[in-house]
């Protein structure tokens, strides 16, 4: 790796570490690289709800990365990132919307693969793997930058709209306890319905 | 009436440039008193069935943000060091639509105080900075600051606030319903004896001016309003300049030189169409209100044997001083649901810290408010502190999304000559045209304020009762949403760009009417200030219009 790649990949690392202020966090932080270079030339059926099949994964690559999703927002008592298609997402984009990040994260994919392979040649695989060794992996591979962009996947695969191939109805959203409704009215929560009225200053009665 | 639309080669009385918050009150102003305008905007034309619910195209797939694949910019931290395209964004982003950027903004519309107008003389110099007075008083600009309030339209509650600078009318509108956020903030910050009010708030709290009110959809930051309720122009300035006959919008239009006579005056602008031919637009006068990146990038790619340097530049300011604001949050999680994804942004603000107070050891000052999770995806990124980022704590966390809020402070940039947006020597815009590069790296004192701020947004949300509390880090800035400062108004020619009527000091019939006229960066609210200028220098410029003074 050169030493601008490297460069690239701390910055990048830094960015998606970074949850900063107002502007970073919301605005800014999320204009992934390259992300807009590929948007442009967007492929329509990357908008279809319904995947059929793979077009960027080759099925042992989609059952090693959907595994590492599934160990980044579990399944269990309620949707994980498995039950969320975040694959299909994945894949999706990959071959599309960030299809000018793809070659690099092919290349970390291959080398988790490989650096795994190493450490349990027994089964070989990721996904093969049983859940506590893919844990005990994954924690000295989380701060790889192939590791954040997979997470980062993984939450847009989860979080954003199911017209992207991925938040299967919703799944993550009723993880979150999110609703997509077009309008609401109040009382918005619990502390706003009990709500008396603003009190102007110098007319409190009391404290 | 219907829209004008002017013939190809038709002299107008004036061109605008961008059709945002400052070009659209500019444009309805102008077109009002009679003058014909002609709006140029370089992003297309959309309306409220256009937008949609969909963080990913508005937040990772540009989807009316200013584009990197086909208007790239490059940052830098010095004048030092060599720009290049960032990873992570755009650093001047800005919305590229009719409208502009008041289409995604939050719509916090705060005023300026009267400080804000004089803080140089009140504090003094700060060494390294160009720290000045601004060449107008709030008292000049209240008036401007009504008309937004009434003719634009903003919610809100007058004399609420004990720190708020006079008024001469309360607000058209009462503010938007209270949200838990808000009552949490109000409820930790009065323990506190601090003194929180409602929030104004650019967003029509019951139907005003022939729009209806909002439906708490929950999608403002970073999204164009569905529902008309945001007082983007996009829904007020641009639909009344149209309706006078006076004025045409073109969309899709890319203003990129503005030209110039021998004698010195701008004659008008060459600009490509949708279709990318070029094509020159003659006007008596031209106003740039294309926001504090793309205005200074304007001049300064318009140069000619007159102007060698870009146009209006002869104190060399063009581009300098740009600020961004600082700021920082707090995340907080509560006992029970609050469902901040419901309604605006922003319910409920404080400016007890809006003073800069010498004894802390730095300037700043600023302005806490409580207010909603980023949307489900850019929250669930969100990191920091002992955050678990993965597993079955993780998803945890992520339950406790609708008991979760943020409190954000809003703070000051000092203007420092080495932030700037210039010409990249290199890069060029789908167009051909040469690219924006920013300079920037915050004042220590900025940080420190933001810090500062932070840490009271901490005591708040822990006087609120809140389970947990953890801070965002704060970091210096790599790009920004409020582009200020850039084309600064003063009365030198020497050190400023505009005079204080928006008066370009080089060019007698052109002018600049947008963040670029900043002094300094207020408290992290710009669009209310904006606009504000926006009508004042709109009534000097059709005075001097009508007194054959331009």
């Amino acid at each position: 790796m050169s030493s601008s790649n490297e460069k690239d990949d701390m910055s990048r690392r830094s960015f998606l570490a970074s949850g900063t202020g107002l502007f970073t966090s919301m605005w800014v932080a999320a204009q992934w690289p390259a992300i807009a270079a590929a948007a442009h030339h967007a492929d329509e059926a990357a908008s279809s709800p319904t995947p059929v099949g793979f077009s960027f994964f080759s099925p042992a690559d989609a059952a090693d990365v959907e595994a590492i999703c599934a160990q980044i927002v579990p399944s269990g008592a309620t949707p994980g990132a498995r039950e969320a298609h975040a694959i299909y997402f994945m894949d999706r984009t990959l071959a599309t919307y960030f299809s000018g990040a793809a070659p690099e994260y092919s290349k970390g994919l291959g080398d988790f693969q490989a650096k795994f392979r190493a450490a349990h040649p027994q089964p070989g695989s990721f996904a093969a793997a049983d859940s506590d060794n893919q844990i005990a992996f994954l924690k000295t591979a989380d701060r790889t930058p192939f590791f954040e962009t997979t997470r980062m996947l993984t939450i847009l695969g989860m979080f954003t709209s199911p017209k992207y191939s991925g938040n299967y109805q919703g799944a993550g959203w009723k993880l979150m306890g999110f609703v997509d409704q077009h309008a609401f009215v109040p009382p918005f929560g619990y502390y706003d319905r009990e709500y008396t009225g603003f009190v102007p200053y110098g007319a409190e009665s009391s404290s | 009436m219907t829209a004008k639309k002017f013939k190809p080669g038709e002299v107008v009385d004036f061109v605008v440039v961008g059709s945002g918050a400052a070009g659209g009150v500019v444009a309805r102003e102008l077109s009002q008193a009679g003058f014909s305008v002609l709006v140029f905007e370089q992003g297309p034309r959309l309306g409220a069935a256009d937008f949609e619910h969909d963080e990913f195209k508005y937040f990772f797939l540009s989807g009316i943000t200013v584009s990197p694949a086909i208007s790239p910019q490059t940052f830098r931290k010095t004048p030092d060091s060599v720009a290049t395209q960032t990873a992570g964004a755009q650093p001047a982003l800005y919305a590229r639509l009719v409208g502009g950027s008041s289409n995604h903004y939050t719509a916090n519309f705060w005023r300026f105080h009267e400080i804000d107008f004089n803080e140089r003389s009140v504090l003094g110099a700060i060494p390294g900075t160009a720290f000045a007075d601004w060449p107008i008083t709030y008292q000049e600009l209240e008036p401007y600051y009504t008309k937004v309030e009434w003719e634009v339209g903003v919610s809100g509650l007058a004399y609420a606030s004990p720190f708020d600078p006079p008024r001469t009318k309360a607000y058209p509108m009462p503010p938007l319903p209270v949200k838990s956020s808000g009552v949490l903030l109000e409820r930790g910050a009065r323990k506190l004896g601090l003194h929180p009010f409602p929030a104004p708030m650019a967003i029509a709290s019951q139907p005003f001016r022939g729009r209806p009110s909002c439906v708490h959809c929950g999608f403002c930051m970073g999204f164009g309003c569905e529902a008309q309720a945001k007082s983007s122009s996009l829904y007020t300035m641009i639909p009344e300049a149209e309706a006078t006959g006076m004025c045409e919008v073109r969309s899709g239009s890319y203003v990129y030189h503005v030209d110039t006579s021998p004698q010195g005056r701008t004659t008008g602008v060459h600009y490509f169409d949708a279709a990318k031919r070029s094509q020159f637009q003659p006007a008596r006068a031209v106003v740039l209100s294309a926001n504090g990146a793309e205005t200074s990038r304007l001049l300064l790619n318009s140069t000619s044997n007159r102007f060698p340097h870009g146009l209006a530049n002869s104190s060399g300011m063009v581009g300098k001083h740009l600020m961004f604001n600082q700021g920082a949050s707090v995340h907080a999680v509560f006992e029970h649901e609050l469902n901040e994804y419901k309604s605006v942004q922003v319910t409920r603000i404080l400016h007890d810290f809006y003073l800069s107070d010498p004894k802390r050891g730095f300037y700043g000052g600023g302005g806490i408010d409580a207010r909603m999770n980023p949307q489900p995806a850019i929250w669930a990124m969100s990191q920091g502190g002992d955050l678990p980022r993965w597993g079955a704590d993780y998803k945890a966390r992520l339950e406790a999304f609708p008991r979760s809020m943020v409190s954000s402070g809003h703070s000051t940039s000092l203007p420092l000559e080495s932030n700037s947006v210039s010409i990249d020597p290199k890069l060029k815009d789908a167009w051909g045209i040469p690219a924006i590069r920013v300079t920037y790296k915050d004042h220590p004192d900025d940080l420190a304020f933001a810090r500062f701020l932070q840490d009271r947004s901490y005591e708040i949300m822990q006087a609120a009762g809140a389970q947990k509390v953890w801070r965002d880090s704060v970091e210096e800035n790599t790009a920004g949403v409020h582009l200020l400062g850039t084309c600064r108004m003063g009365n030198d020619p020497k050190s400023s760009v505009v005079d204080k009527y928006h008066r370009t000091h080089d060019v007698p019939n052109l002018f600049i009417c947008d963040g670029s006229s900043f002094v300094t960066s207020g408290r992290g609210q710009p669009t209310m200030t904006i606009q504000a200028l926006a009508f004042r220098a709109a009534d000097h410029i059709g005075q001097f219009a009508r007194a054959n003074a331009i």
